[in-house]
């Protein structure tokens, strides 16, 4: 109740900054911080890292795939649930890009980096989406 | 003189004629031969296939689970080859998981180790020893949707098809094929003879010439018919190589027969009897397909193996007196045991509810004739393990119901829909207490009243106004009527006939009564909860009356899975899917269906709702379940009714599984079983042979948690008998303390006073 309306604060906010007009072709997206354990061999660890490869390589499909195959391992993951939804901002997919973040959020406790990497997912959406 | 002169030019003119009609059928017949050999596409159907199961450490499965799978695969449990079997080394399964071209690619073919303890894979190896982060294997066959005549075949090339399975076939029916041009004279004369001799007829058709009756004749053993199938051979031979004759009859004969499904071709063949590729089939297995071309009945290797070991060992024989095969060779295929798999793969659905679910979902993207004609192959998301234990249950529990009740024939019939909460994809979908019969599809045909399994979404309507309601604010569950102009006046009873008086909200919730929840929704509004509805997922419009609130409405399975979905998730709504990748049929991605999520409703109320469904199975009408479960899972539900037990249901989900369970008579008649009776049993049997995972809600920012005492709900502490830990809209708990917390607290009289204050609003509501 009380985070959408924030949300739209932010993004209030956000929209009456930046009055100067963006750039159309944006930089791709930061890689965000490596996953906590990214050397273990654990099956989310390979599917993140194969699901990273593929963005990276504009296999946007086969990224979110692989994610999803993730998520039927670890459904309350917040880390690819995040990553499915920058998959989504890079596939266009605005609305979705959005919700999948609230999604990440909902499981991602009191991690506030987690947490502030979503709002900018959804900041990044929001703004993407009102152009 | 001139008589015969006249005789032999009538003759000649007679001749002419004859000579020209020839031609002109000639003509005739070439044209349809070359329009209908190049025009010739085989139908290939779609092939569905079951979700891969994916192995990795950690997985909850057992050991005899992944070793059904295996067979169901068609695995052998020895060593035979690279790829195809596996081996049991006590708690470990050594495994030579087969070749498969996934959705994302190619997968070779791979040697996996998987060591199993206490129902979970402790380790996963590759042959080497070293650790597998995860392993899938190839997603079982599940099924098709087949073109006209239910024709099934798997397109082979003649590069793929060993060189001795065409020794073999020339070997045994046509010696003469790469010398002849379509028919041969001393083939025909032997079948003639034999014919005179013994008034049986036998063979003498070509490779040609049999191709020829497939594919453009009918069936009728005419004279006429003999003729025009040679001249077309002919002609066929005219203007096609070997190469290209060979191929298409490989492809287009007739090999066996799977209930209504005809299996054309070595490629399915191969699939059907060895679960192989035609390419992997040894000298024995093809001699086999090949000795079955004569009679696919007669000489079927699953029904009549003696038949069928005798032909193939003449096939053998045959061609090694060709020269096709060293008598090395044939010693070998000779001493080999027939070797078919003990069932097929790819049947006729064993599951024809859900591949009908899937079919329906793919016409939205695809026309029906690509559907049945392109070899489309589909991944879906059918769980093989959840779809039997849905299966069995339903089947087991209502044959029970049956004997206990004795109402007669039709029997009580019943649907079952298993998703994942978290993605919405369908798991299992039992249509009727015959799952294998293909016919009225219960789980999402049938739109049956769903009594109280709305409920749900009116307490989650209130419950998403928190300064309102709690899950504690007192409920009036007095009688009560409600009037509309144009309709008879609505007075909903409960269902133990009694009124409970004022209730705290939870336990309206938890113990179904209907007089509360009546008074509830009027007094969020009709309009409000439909909307909710709706926003939970259904998408059929339901009729704005109050009647509606308490399950007048009518849903499938299917629809009522979807709307418990998206609260098991949290508040986010994912449509739900049987499919999650479609490609061409040589592995290139066609579409996708993505996991799509929307935000319905904010965490907190959903948090809210879910903790009072837990509340129906802790202490409310789901309690027997008690008896299926462990109460620390946490199970989330609630039990449906409807007016004179037609219609008894349970829906509800632990941590991973979400599902729904209808019980009832087709013909409408009065079950006299309650939801908690019947369908929760099933529930119950169906979660407990799933071994589910706790529910454990990850807890909104927007909520705290604030000790009860059940006996005044007001604040409470540990010196309250009875005290529960209820979750609460941040600000939302009642303020004061009740008299037994030990610590400072308020009067009892201050109790007294919120009740009176609490019944007085209600009064003001509906005038009392």
């Amino acid at each position: 109740m009380m985070r959408p309306m924030r949300f739209a604060a932010v993004v209030l906010l956000l929209a009456a900054c930046t009055s100067a007009p963006t750039p159309v072709e944006q930089a791709p997206a930061p890689l965000p911080p490596e996953v906590q354990q990214p050397r273990e061999n654990t099956p989310i660890a390979g599917l993140m890292e194969s699901a990273r490869a593929d963005a990276a390589a504009g296999r946007l499909p086969n990224a979110a795939a692989s994610l999803e195959r993730a998520l039927r391992i670890e459904p309350r993951n917040p880390r690819l649930w995040q990553e499915l939804a920058r998959v989504r901002l890079q596939q266009g997919d605005y609305a979705q890009a959005e919700s999948t973040a609230a999604r990440s959020n909902s499981y991602a406790g009191n991690d506030s980096a987690l947490r502030a990497e979503n709002q900018r997912i959804v900041d990044e959406a929001r703004s993407r989406r009102a152009r | 003189m001139a008589r015969r002169a006249r005789i032999l030019r009538y003759f000649s003119y007679a001749l002419l004629a004859g000579a020209v009609a020839l031609i002109a059928f000639a003509l005739h017949l070439d044209v349809r031969v070359r329009d209908e050999f190049e025009g010739r596409r085989f139908a290939l159907p779609a092939r569905i296939y079951a979700r891969p199961l994916e192995l990795h450490a950690g997985l909850h499965i057992a050991q005899g689970d992944v070793e059904d799978e295996l067979r169901e695969l068609g695995y052998r449990e020895q060593p035979a080859g690279d790829s195809g079997w596996f081996a049991k080394q006590g708690a470990e399964l050594d495994i030579a998981v087969r070749p498969f071209v996934f959705w994302d690619g190619a997968q070779p073919a791979r040697r996996v180790r998987v060591a199993f303890d206490a129902g979970k894979v402790s380790a996963l190896r590759d042959d080497q020893g070293k650790d597998l982060p995860l392993a899938r294997l190839e997603p079982l066959p599940i099924g098709g949707i087949y073109p006209a005549g239910n024709e099934d075949r798997v397109l082979v090339r003649l590069a793929d098809v060993p060189k001795d399975l065409v020794a073999e076939l020339v070997a045994i029916e046509d010696r003469k094929f790469f010398s002849h041009g379509g028919f041969d004279v001393r083939a025909m004369a032997r079948a003639a003879w034999s014919l005179a001799g013994t008034g049986r007829a036998q063979g003498g058709s070509t490779i040609t010439q049999q191709l020829v009756k497939n594919f453009f004749l009918t069936p009728e053993r005419t004279l006429r018919r003999k003729f025009t199938e040679l001249v077309m051979a002919v002609l066929l031979e005219m203007h096609y190589s070997k190469a290209e004759i060979l191929e298409t009859y490989l492809n287009e004969i007739y090999l066996g027969q799977d209930r209504d499904r005809a299996i054309h071709g070595v490629g399915l063949a191969a699939q059907f009897y060895f679960g192989k590729d035609a390419k992997d089939l040894a000298p024995a297995e093809s001699a086999l397909l090949v000795g079955m071309v004569k009679g696919p009945a007669y000489y079927d290797p699953r029904r009549h193996a003696d038949r069928a070991l005798e032909r193939r060992n003449l096939v053998l024989r045959e061609t090694r007196d060709q020269g096709s095969l060293t008598p090395e060779q044939y010693f070998v295929a000779r001493a080999a045991p027939l070797g078919v798999t003990s069932r097929s793969l790819m049947g006729t659905s064993p599951y024809p509810a859900f591949i009908q679910l899937v079919h329906r979902q793919l016409r939205r993207d695809y026309a029906d004739k690509d559907l049945r004609s392109e070899g489309l192959r589909i991944f879906s998301s059918l769980d093989p393990r959840v779809q039997g234990a849905a299966e069995g249950t339903l089947a087991r529990r209502l044959a029970q119901f049956d004997k206990e009740r004795r109402f007669g024939p039709p029997g009580l019939e019943g649907a079952v829909v298993v998703t994942d909460p978290q993605s919405g994809e369908v798991q299992a979908l039992v249509g009727g207490r015959n799952a294998r019969y293909r016919g009225y599809n219960r789980a999402v045909d049938a739109a049956r009243p769903v009594g109280s399994l709305l409920k749900p979404a009116i307490y989650l309507t209130a419950l998403a106004e928190p300064s309102r309601y709690t899950l504690v604010t007192p409920i009036d569950d007095g009688p009560f009527t409600w009037k509309s102009r144009g309709a008879p006046d609505w007075e909903p009873q409960n269902y133990d006939k009694k009124f409970h008086g004022m209730v705290p909200l939870r336990v309206a919730l938890a113990q179904s009564y209907n007089a509360a929840t009546a008074r509830l929704g009027t007094d969020i509004g009709v309009d409000k909860v439909l909307a909710s509805i709706k926003k939970l997922g259904v998408e059929r419009e339901l009729r704005p009356f109050a009647s509606t609130l308490l399950g007048a409405a009518e849903m499938s399975p299917l629809e009522v899975a979807q709307m418990y979905q998206t609260i098991a998730s949290g508040g986010f709504r994912s449509p739900l899917r049987a499919i999650r990748e479609v490609t061409t049929q040589d592995g290139r991605p066609l579409q996708r269906y993505a996991l799509n999520v929307e935000q319905a409703f904010p965490a907190e109320p959903v948090y809210l709702i879910t903790a009072a469904m837990q509340g129906v199975v802790r202490e409310g009408t789901a309690q027997s379940l008690r008896s299926f479960l462990p109460a620390e899972l946490g199970a989330a539900g609630k039990t449906g009714t409807t007016d004179e037990q037609r219609d008894a249901w349970f829906a509800g989900f632990t941590g991973d599984r979400l599902a729904v369970v209808w019980v009832g008579y087709d013909d409408n008649r009065a079950a006299r079983l309650s939801g908690a009776a019947s369908a929760l049993p099933i529930w119950g049997d169906l979660m407990a042979a799933l071994a589910p995972e706790p529910l454990s809600l990850a807890k909104p920012d927007g909520i705290e948690e604030v000790w009860i005492d059940p006996q005044s709900n007001l604040r409470g502490d540990s010196g309250c008998a009875g005290a529960l830990e209820l979750p609460f809209a941040q600000g939302s708990a009642p303020q004061e303390r009740a008299p037994c917390a030990t610590a400072i607290g308020t009067a009892v009289d201050a109790v007294d006073s919120t009740v009176k204050k609490a019944k007085s609003w209600f009064e003001r509501i509906f005038g009392r």
